[in-house]
């Protein structure tokens, strides 16, 4: 294959007048604009749930309309075994996740940034806490502590959700800690400080906003992606959200009987809306490293 | 165009060296090295002095393939004359396509797999074993994984006749002893981080000439060594240079190394050589030069330079724009000589490399034959 | 190695010895104590087997010689697990340790084994990624990585199990348990190259590594290699290759424990996974604890482990 180097102009505009987005490589913008796309679709079938504006009842059987193909009849995406709309009921399983997912990553992010600002600020006191904290949290699967919480307290999705934030956490603060550090080095914080500003505003202005906002971001992009998969996955398992009501996670379980003996939609349907929409996050958080973090790097 | 006062072929021949390399954020080619042309004769040393981004180290990367930061392509021609004639960059233009427009190029395709193979292939045998380099910043260039010694050994098993590792690692104490380090035995075994500066650039260069190479290129030895061991350093290479007979590349901005090393000089600016000649020609403030070499010469912090008023006559201006080069001669708009009968042609056309005298040439339209 | 950097590496190693149990005890902890805040008393059940309240509680921990304040309970558990008892299962009635060591086994081998398919995939492709960026091979293999990281595995188990019985008729539908089929040894296969695909860490690692790889290669002692004519990688493998595939194997440890589950769900395989999948349901504290410890320590073992290569490897590590 063929790298391709063209140069645009007669006269070449100076330096990096371009901006980050223009700059940008086509596979980034392409990655990016996929995400955005996936965000897009995630949002508005998450109102469209919430309200109800569904073109059918989720839970209304068909009897006569079972595993049904895709544009059958006035069902966009078909049926499932029972009859019942796939598309309504990929819609609402979006239900399942989205809340419950900005939940975890809320989360993820004040408290990875507290603590790596924590540890990163004032090292001598919160350095090697925060670190044991970290390690701690990691050294337990998330899965398996899942099922742990799950024995004892049988909790619902948003509590889960907070378990799943508080152990994405760690990652977060090493990262934040990261910068907090390379700051450090290059002495913008002694800088900061010998003008005269404050700790807060150094911490939240110059520290958070500036340097760490394009890492949160991204950070938040593969939270949401991995709350899809652990939602998806522990309604999989039985845990999560329960028969009749729709999770794109016991969907694919309800369908696996009917995958086994050759009918693949009812299960295919909803893992092709899992992969479609965690790619997006996916290619979002790594378009946007590119254009942004790759900026800074130069 | 060259006339070689030798019989024999030079060592090394670049011809119209380019090296050109794309940026992504500015969507432009950075003309790094914009047609070079070189000899290297057997024995000598050629001295290459410019600023920084001058073009001076990717010219020689570019010649030994070395040259993989970010995309670019190189084009012309480097013989290197060993036994017989090898064309370092063969083949390589068989897979750019270069498209041009008004003088400018405006697109290039590469087969960038296909261009490292052929690269690779030209290359075989030839680095290490023919043509050895040695770099600036000798503790990063050196593996910080293994020791000093196995690195210098691995040298003498890849380009000499000795595969046994005794016999290999006799022959790397033989040349560290050559490099006069302090206890080579017991520097064999450290690792680059235990050595000094100064230390790892003898083993460095240890281990460059334990391959027994024709050829040196030493890629500014000294920069970023303390003043008192760059003096080292220099008396080291003066001293392997007479006992072995070398033919070195000496690449510098310090202006002083080059002086005491080289045979002959090649002046760069923006990519291209302003002018060549024997050192002591080039030096000569009080003869014909380049203005170029002549405010370098009168810029660089010695006695002399420092005038009544104390100040340092620095050149003006800045640093040459590799992406954006004017035309007509790249050094017009810093050059204090420009007068009237020359301006035209140097806002213009730039000039070729004019031969003054044999061996000695200046690409300045002051010096044209006309 | 000589004896003076041996012993440096010792000390550095002693101290992560100590980290690991400081990490494990707090683990334990933690453990403890989301058991102890769950509603009902895990604790007549953890060591009793039975659900009793209030006067009658008390009385019962008393005559079992069971401490009543939180810490002593703690302590008499702790005291317990060092010793390997990890209670008795609430559903069996079994010692759990019996139980998990058998299953632990099974679970092992599919671990061990999805981690070798995971590196055999994401080494290459990162490699060509990082060196030939622009070929055929590096993109579809990155596009590929990214397909498959995001498919749920547990869809993509069901299709291995439909693709290989049904259409290439490989495997009888029997379960996995039956150990006494022809083909037996091909179908525990399916499983581990399922685990090793859709652990959905993947293209993460593939990004990791191919960073590191390109990073390294551009590092100057690279091009004193090239320039020497040896060979690059024979230089670069420990930097670009071994420290960057441990520092994976530990850091992903929890994700490919975690896939387990899904995996073992899947395919009806009898290892931790699914015990523990069952524990929660049936609220089994002994067994779901008991796996959590084990969890924790697996990964710390990772992670003690990626410490020994680094500074096995690295020639200043010991230089603390």
């Amino acid at each position: 294959m063929k790298m391709k180097f063209h140069q645009d102009a007669d006269t070449v505009s100076e330096y990096s007048q371009l901006s980050a987005w223009k700059s940008a490589s086509t596979g980034d913008r392409l990655n990016v604009a996929y995400g955005l796309a996936v965000v897009l679709v995630v949002v508005v079938s998450y109102v469209l749930g919430a309200f109800g504006w569904l073109p059918h009842d989720p839970e209304a059987m068909d009897l006569d309309t079972m595993m049904a193909d895709p544009l059958t009849d006035g069902y966009l995406l078909g049926t499932d075994f029972m009859g019942r709309d796939i598309l309504t009921r990929l819609i609402l399983g979006i239900q399942a996740y989205f809340l419950p997912g900005l939940l975890a990553v809320f989360i993820a992010l004040v408290l990875g940034s507290l603590l790596g600002v924590l540890s990163g600020y004032w090292r001598r006191r919160f350095e090697t806490l925060v670190t044991y904290f970290a390690n701690l949290i990691d050294s337990l699967p998330r899965m398996v502590l899942m099922l742990l919480v799950i024995a004892a307290f049988r909790p619902g999705i948003y509590t889960i959700m907070v378990v799943f934030g508080i152990t994405t956490a760690p990652t977060i603060a090493m990262l934040v800690k990261g910068k907090v550090m390379m700051l450090r080095e290059r002495n913008f914080i002694e800088s900061a400080i010998a003008l005269g500003l404050s700790p807060g505003v150094i911490i939240f202005k110059h520290i958070l906003w500036y340097n760490c906002r394009a890492l949160l971001l991204i950070q938040a992009t593969i939270g949401m992606a991995e709350a899809v998969l652990i939602e998806t996955s522990l309604s999989y398992l039985g845990f999560g959200v329960q028969e009749p009501t729709p999770s794109w996670g016991n969907m694919v379980q309800a369908g696996a009987n009917y995958l086994l003996q050759g009918n693949f939609w009812p299960s295919t349907a909803p893992a092709i809306a899992i992969m479609l929409t965690v790619l997006g996050f996916h290619l979002l958080g790594d378009g946007l490293n590119n254009i942004l973090e790759g900026r800074q790097n130069r | 165009m060259t006339e070689s006062l030798h019989i024999r072929p030079p060592l090394l021949r670049v011809e119209n060296l380019r090296t050109y390399f794309y940026s992504q954020v500015k969507r432009a080619f950075a003309r790094s090295v914009d047609g070079v042309d070189l000899d290297v004769e057997r024995g000598e040393t050629l001295g290459i002095v410019g600023e920084s981004g001058s073009g001076k180290s990717v010219t020689m990367l570019s010649a030994v393939g070395l040259v993989t930061a970010g995309p670019g392509v190189i084009t012309g021609k480097v013989t290197f004359h060993d036994e017989a004639p090898l064309d370092l960059l063969q083949g390589l233009d068989s897979n750019v396509e270069i498209k041009h427009r008004n003088g400018r190029i405006m697109h290039i395709a590469k087969d960038n797999q296909a261009w490292q193979k052929q690269a690779d292939r030209n290359l075989r045998g030839v680095r290490g074993g023919k043509i050895s380099m040695i770099f600036q910043n000798p503790r990063a260039a050196l593996n910080p994984f293994e020791t000093v010694g196995k690195q210098i050994a691995e040298s003498v098993r890849l380009h000499t006749g000795m595969k046994s590792a005794v016999q290999a690692k006799e022959r790397a104490l033989y040349w560290l002893e050559q490099v006069h380090i302090d206890s080579p035995r017991l520097r064999y075994d450290n690792h680059p981080y235990g050595l000094s500066g100064g230390m790892s650039q003898r083993a460095m260069i240890a281990m460059a000439l334990a391959a027994e190479p024709r050829m040196l290129i030493a890629d500014e030895p000294t920069t970023g060594l303390d003043a008192t061991i760059q003096a080292r350093i220099v008396d080291l290479l003066d001293d392997l240079k007479s006992r072995l007979g070398m033919t070195m590349v000496l690449i510098s901005h310090d202006i002083g190394v080059i002086s005491r090393l080289s045979n002959r000089i090649a002046v760069m600016y923006g990519g291209r050589v302003m002018e060549t000649g024997p050192s002591a020609e080039v030096l000569d403030e009080s003869a014909d030069g380049h203005p170029y070499t002549r405010a370098l010469l009168a810029s660089t912090p010695r006695r002399e330079n420092i005038t009544a008023s104390g100040h340092l006559p620095a050149i003006e201006g800045d640093v040459l724009d590799t992406i954006n080069v004017p035309c007509g001669c790249r050094f017009r708009e810093r050059c204090q000589r420009i007068n009237d009968t020359v301006r035209t042609r140097c806002e213009t056309i730039e000039p070729e490399l004019f031969e003054i005298t044999p061996g000695r040439r200046i690409r300045c339209w002051l010096y044209s034959p006309q | 190695m000589k004896r003076a950097t041996w012993m440096a590496a010792a000390s550095v190693l002693s101290q992560e010895l100590v980290t690991t149990a400081a990490l494990l005890l707090g683990v334990t902890l933690v453990v403890f104590l989301i058991l102890y805040l769950a509603p009902g008393d895990p604790f007549a059940a953890l060591l009793g087997g039975r659900n009793l309240s209030g006067a009658e509680r008390d009385a019962a921990f008393e005559a079992l010689g069971i401490p009543t304040t939180w810490y002593g309970q703690y302590l008499t558990w702790i005291a317990h697990v060092l010793q390997g008892d990890f209670g008795i299962s609430m559903r069996s009635g079994q010692p759990v340790a019996r139980e998990i060591f058998s299953s632990g086994v099974k679970t092992l081998f599919l671990t061990v084994g999805s981690l070798i398919i995971t590196l055999a995939i994401a080494v290459p492709v990162a490699a060509f990624s990082a060196m030939q960026p622009s070929s055929l091979r590096a993109r579809a293999g990155t596009l590929l990585v990214y397909l498959f990281s995001a498919l749920p595995t547990f869809w993509l188990g069901y299709m291995l199990i439909y693709f290989f019985t049904r259409k290439l008729g490989l495997f009888p539908i029997l379960s996995a348990t039956d150990e006494t089929q022809e083909y037996g040894w091909l179908y525990a296969l399916l499983p581990v190259v399922l685990l090793g695909l859709g652990n959905g860490a993947l293209s993460e690692i593939v990004r990791y590594l191919r960073e590191e790889i390109a990073r390294v290669m551009s590092e100057e002692y690279v091009r004193t290699s090239r320039a020497k004519g040896a060979s690059i990688w024979r230089h670069a493998y420990k930097e670009a290759l071994l420290l960057p595939v441990s520092q994976i194997i530990a850091a992903k440890m929890p994700f490919v424990l975690g896939g387990a589950i899904i995996v073992e769900q899947v395919f009806n395989w009898p290892g931790l996974g699914r015990i523990a999948w069952q524990a929660a349901l049936d609220r089994d504290y002994p067994v779901i604890m008991a796996i959590t410890l084990l969890a924790a320590i697996v990964v710390r073992i990772g992670s003690f482990l990626h410490r020994t290569v680094y500074v096995a490897v690295n020639p200043r590590a010991s230089q603390q």
